[in-house]
């Protein structure tokens, strides 16, 4: 699904002159399309007749859904190839005129990588108060001490609602005995 | 602006304060033996079977001063069979139990985890719940006889219905049921619901032949007429329905669907009967009397060894099941 | 009436009104987190109400489930964040309305819906409960598939202006709902036994709708300074008034059937109601950009359900969500049984719960309302802290499930589909609906035709199916005919150039 994120700086949807474009991402999508459709098809090849006679097999919804998936994935191919282009989503906060900054969904991603990697070791309350102030400098806060000390505030505040409040143990990470 | 990130701080800094106010230092413990820190794993959500039983067990416990503070989690996925892989990672952890039961005993087979039961430290099983035959108000059976023999003439016939996906204990006992009468698993139309409710919804629109599950979820509807018990799997007659055993009608096989506690592989022989001794003194206590009571579960204890070897004989007689149904 | 008179005096009493008033903001907090249900809750406090009468708990209960419901709308609306999967659809329209300003409003329709929905449904549980529920075991699992499909057939109407796309999305959703291990075999769980369950359509939703939001606005910031936006006017205007008073109305009698039919469920109602105040507005335009039709429909559905679960719940001890098996559970600790005898053998426990839930309602209304427009100034934050906390909360949502880094990868997965999804225009509804539908489509028709032994003619041997069937063929005969008489009627699907073209393709697709 990464896919995505590597079809940068292609021209963009909704650009003032429209010229018949090929939005070339697209394919991508319809090639993603297509081996989902063929990954399903294939996973449910492996299963095997139900316990007993079942009228509706394991693989009976699976051999649909992903054969569908793969015609919609050649279709989408063949709508591209006649200058299909996709209607981007717009939205308040969303500037479609300049171009797509990949760099900060990247580093995002980075950051939620990171909180996946570490939380486990670290615990919620360190983890969620990087999540936080890492996330605020990506989008464009430049006061790292307010945002870490609001992410602190917020990790550990929640960390003891859960603890405290509904009774279900966080798992506090090296801060095991600390909290 | 300026205004709302004071609010922010205002109400970040509030946060701090409650949070270290009232609950400082949640996570720590001495760790001297009356008051040792315990976790428990329960591997359905708050409200399962799994989870009532441990958390009275645990409640039980910290009542009566038997050792320090539970810390109870649910850990989700595969009808027991994600919270059975993590017992097994936590090798040797001298602070850890899993409440668990025949389910993941199953479960653990048709997920085709490695974390089976007989891989783990046996603590106690705790209590048993009977397996019943529940058919509707107008059904034409009447007693296990009856439906026997229309089963026999026809298995595939008759559908029968339980709570529990295949490998679950309402799966098992009518597959078992089926050998031990002489019927092929095979041919035994099993239709699986998500749970008592449902369940109930299918016997009461006469939309199976007969139903196979705990009784504690259809007390009502068996009280008010609606449901009828042909027979009850355990041993003996249960006080909560007015019904023969299986044996008592002709049907030699008794399953009980049982709950118990298990610790990870690996611990220390000294831990193993701290846990042991903990469980025994719960067991005796007057407060685990008034939970039996209370859920209507039927005593059935068990330590050590004999529990290694009642598990190590269910594991066997579970994966023989399902193998001759081709689900391992 | 009397009867209900005495149950309020119980209700109504210092102490199970303090329950109530406790209820109602448990209820309103969890169901504000992803993750965290009102039926987790109800667990959780089990084992407190050994201490307190049997009143007090029921009726902290309903207010819990209730407040649920409530919760669950406000971070859809102002996050994108739905706490609960009832309030997925809400999520659609609320947050664009959010977005242009109308937070408030959103909030308001949300809760005065919620309060009209669950007032009705109460009077209708008070009304019905003794005698009919009965009924409700007659439908079986060839009504359910008959149920299933016609909402299936809805699906057409939200694909949006690319059927194609709209395919894609919905199939993708379908493929992600076969997921796990239903069928007694592994299916695209990747041996992972934490897919076994399948995945949650919270998370899906989650992820989709706020982590691939945040992630679709972070590659198009605005960098240059923003304008704020607008708080708005603070309350509903007499134009909103007008456009929310039906649908409030329609998503009631969607929510309380479903909510009392054991296999109905909060989801399926408010996409329908959805999809009906989309088909039935006046302003087709404004939906995507922010309809409070389509905020008021699904939550006045989604209320009126929980409503229409303690019906079957109440009258013959059936629970038909997850929160009504644990109420259930607390009863029969106290050992009380539901069922026909019920209200005759426990008058202060049943009628005292009847009132409460009026309490519980009205309790909601006045703790909502004016909460909305300090609600909505939350949108007012900077931008990076705004998106920050929804990216902070959407995570703590997903782990706090099974405190597991695993579910946060899921959440990071499927909010990278939704990245996609919106760079190249795939609407998010019919994907969510998918997700939803799949499963139960292929369970009740697999129960059907197991109990049926393959016999195919059971799918229409019960008399709701041949009802619900007939429903689909109308439907399908007025589409046809008002595209024979000259197009794209106001009725007609999605009002695109395409769509007479495409629709008779559509149709094969659906029946294949």
């Amino acid at each position: 699904m990464s896919t995505t994120t590597q079809t940068d700086r292609e021209p963009h949807a909704g650009e003032p002159h429209r010229r018949p474009v090929v939005d070339t991402a697209q394919y991508v999508l319809a090639g993603f399309l297509v081996v989902v459709g063929a990954y399903v098809v294939y996973d449910a090849t492996g299963l095997e007749d139900g316990f007993s006679d079942q009228p509706v097999q394991p693989y009976a919804f699976p051999y649909v859904v992903g054969a569908v998936l793969v015609v919609l994935g050649v279709l989408l191919a063949i709508a591209t190839r006649r200058g299909d282009v996709a209607e981007a989503e717009d939205g308040e906060d969303v500037d479609l005129t300049t171009g797509s900054d990949w760099a900060t969904v990247a580093k995002l991603a980075a950051l939620f990588v990171l909180n996946i990697a570490l939380i486990d070791w670290l615990g919620w309350a360190i983890t969620g108060a990087v999540l936080f102030a890492g996330t605020a400098y990506v989008l464009g806060s430049r006061t790292p001490v307010r945002d870490l000390a609001v992410g602190a505030a917020l990790s550990v505040g929640t960390f003891y609602g859960f603890y405290v409040g509904l009774g279900l143990p966080m798992p506090a990470g090296i801060l095991d005995g600390v909290l | 602006m300026m205004y709302t990130r004071r609010g922010v701080l205002a109400l970040a800094g509030a946060l701090t304060v409650a949070g270290s106010a009232s609950a400082c230092g949640v996570t720590g413990g001495r760790q001297d033996a009356s008051n040792r820190r315990l976790r428990m794993m329960i591997p359905n959500s708050p409200g399962g079977g799994y989870d009532q039983t441990g958390r009275a067990a645990a409640k039980t416990i910290e009542d009566n001063d038997l050792t320090g503070r539970f810390e109870i989690r649910n850990v989700l996925g595969a009808s027991g069979t994600v919270a059975m892989q993590r017992l097994l990672n936590e090798r040797g952890a001298d602070d850890l139990v899993m409440t668990m039961g025949l389910g993941v005993v199953g479960a653990v087979f048709t997920n085709k985890s490695k974390a089976r039961v007989s891989r783990m430290t046996p603590v106690a099983r705790l209590i048993e719940d009977q397996e019943g035959i529940l058919v509707p108000k107008d059904s034409p059976f009447e007693s296990v006889d009856d439906l026997v023999a229309t089963w026999k003439k026809d298995p595939g016939a008759v559908t029968v219905g339980g709570g529990s996906t295949a490998g679950g204990p309402d799966f098992l006992f009518p597959m078992q049921m089926a050998k031990t009468i002489g019927i092929d698993p095979r041919d035994v139309t099993f239709i699986s619901y998500d749970g008592g409710g449902p369940l109930t919804t299918a016997l009461l629109g006469s939309k199976i032949d007969v139903g196979m599950s705990g009784l504690g979820e259809f007390e009502g509807q068996i009280a008010d007429g609606s449901l009828r018990v042909l027979a009850v799997s355990g041993k003996e007659r249960t006080e909560m329905v007015d019904a023969p055993t299986l044996t008592e009608g002709g049907v030699d096989l008794v399953f009980s669907n049982w709950r118990g506690v298990l610790a990870p592989p690996g611990i220390s022989a000294e831990q193993r009967r701290y846990l042991v001794d903990l469980f025994t003194t719960m067991h005796d206590t007057e407060e685990w009397r008034e939970e039996l009571r209370r859920n209507g579960w039927t005593d059935n204890f068990l330590t050590g060894d004999e529990f290694g070897d009642y598990l190590q004989e269910q594991d066997t007689r579970v994966e023989t099941t399902l193998k001759e149904l081709g689900l391992t | 009436m009397d009867l209900l008179l005495e149950g309020f005096q119980t209700a109504l009493t210092p102490t199970n009104l303090l329950f109530a008033v406790i209820g109602v903001l448990l209820g309103t907090m969890v169901g504000v987190l992803p993750g965290i249900g009102p039926a987790m809750t109800v667990a959780l406090l089990l084992p407190i109400t050994y201490n307190v009468s049997p009143s007090s708990a029921v009726i902290m209960f309903a207010g819990i489930y209730y407040g649920g419901m409530y919760g669950g709308s406000t971070t859809s609306i102002l996050l994108n964040t739905p706490g609960e999967s009832s309030s997925v659809v809400t999520a659609i329209e609320g947050n664009k309305m959010a977005k242009v300003g109308r937070a408030s409003q959103a909030l308001a329709t949300a809760a005065i819906g919620s309060f009209v929905a669950g007032t009705i449904g109460t009077v209708l549980l008070v009304l019905l409960a003794p005698t009919v529920a009965d009924v409700v075991v007659k439908l079986g699992a060839p009504s359910y598939f008959a149920i299933m499909l016609l909402a299936l057939f809805a699906v057409t109407a939200v694909l949006g202006s690319s059927k194609l796309r709209g395919f894609v999305s919905l199939f993708l959703g379908l493929a992600i709902g076969l997921v796990g291990t239903t069928t007694g075999q592994a299916r695209l769980t990747f041996g992972r036994p934490q897919l076994a369950d399948g995945i949650d359509i919270v998370v899906v939703a989650v992820a989709i709708f706020a982590i691939g939001e945040a992630l679709w606005v972070a590659a198009h910031l605005r960098r240059k300074p923003l304008e704020i936006i607008p708080v708005g006017q603070p309350w509903m205007s007499r134009e909103d008034w007008g456009r929310s008073w039906k649908p409030w109305l329609r998503g009631t009698a969607y929510g309380f059937p479903f909510g009392a039919l054991p296999a109905g469920g909060a989801e399926v109602p408010t996409f329908l109601s959805y999809i009906t105040e989309r088909k039935l507005s006046k302003r087709p335009e404004e939906f995507g950009k922010g309809a409070i039709e389509g905020v008021a429909g699904p939550e006045a559905a989604n209320n009126a359900s929980a409503a229409g679960t303690l019906v079957p719940l109440l009258a013959i001890g059936l629970p038909t969500t997850a929160t009504a098996a644990v109420i259930l559970l607390a009863l029969q600790s106290y050992g009380i049984q539901p069922g026909p005898q019920l209200f005759s053998a426990e008058p202060e426990l049943v009628w005292g719960l009847l009132a409460s839930l009026f309490v519980a309602n009205t309790l909601l209304l006045v703790l909502n309302l004016p909460m909305a427009p300090m609600w909505a100034k939350l949108l007012q934050i900077p931008r990076p802290y705004l998106y920050a906390g929804i990216l902070f909360f959407a995570s703590l949502g997903a782990y706090s499930v099974n405190f597991a880094a695993f579910d946060l990868g899921l959440l990071l997965v499927f909010g990278l589909l939704g990245l996609a999804m919106r760079r190249f225009g795939l609407p998010v509804l019919p994907l969510i609906i998918g997700v939803i539908l799949g499963p139960r489509l292929e369970e009740q028709l697999s129960q059907a035709l197991a109990i049926s032994q393959g016999d195919v003619s059971t799918l229409w041997g019960e008399p709701v199916a041949v009802v619900v069937y007939l429903v689909i063929v109308l439907i399908l005969v007025g589409m046809v005919a008002s595209r024979l008489r000259g197009g794209n009627g106001p009725s007609g699907p999605g009002g695109d150039p395409e769509a007479g073209s495409d629709a008779s393709t559509d149709r094969e697709r659906l029946s294949a």
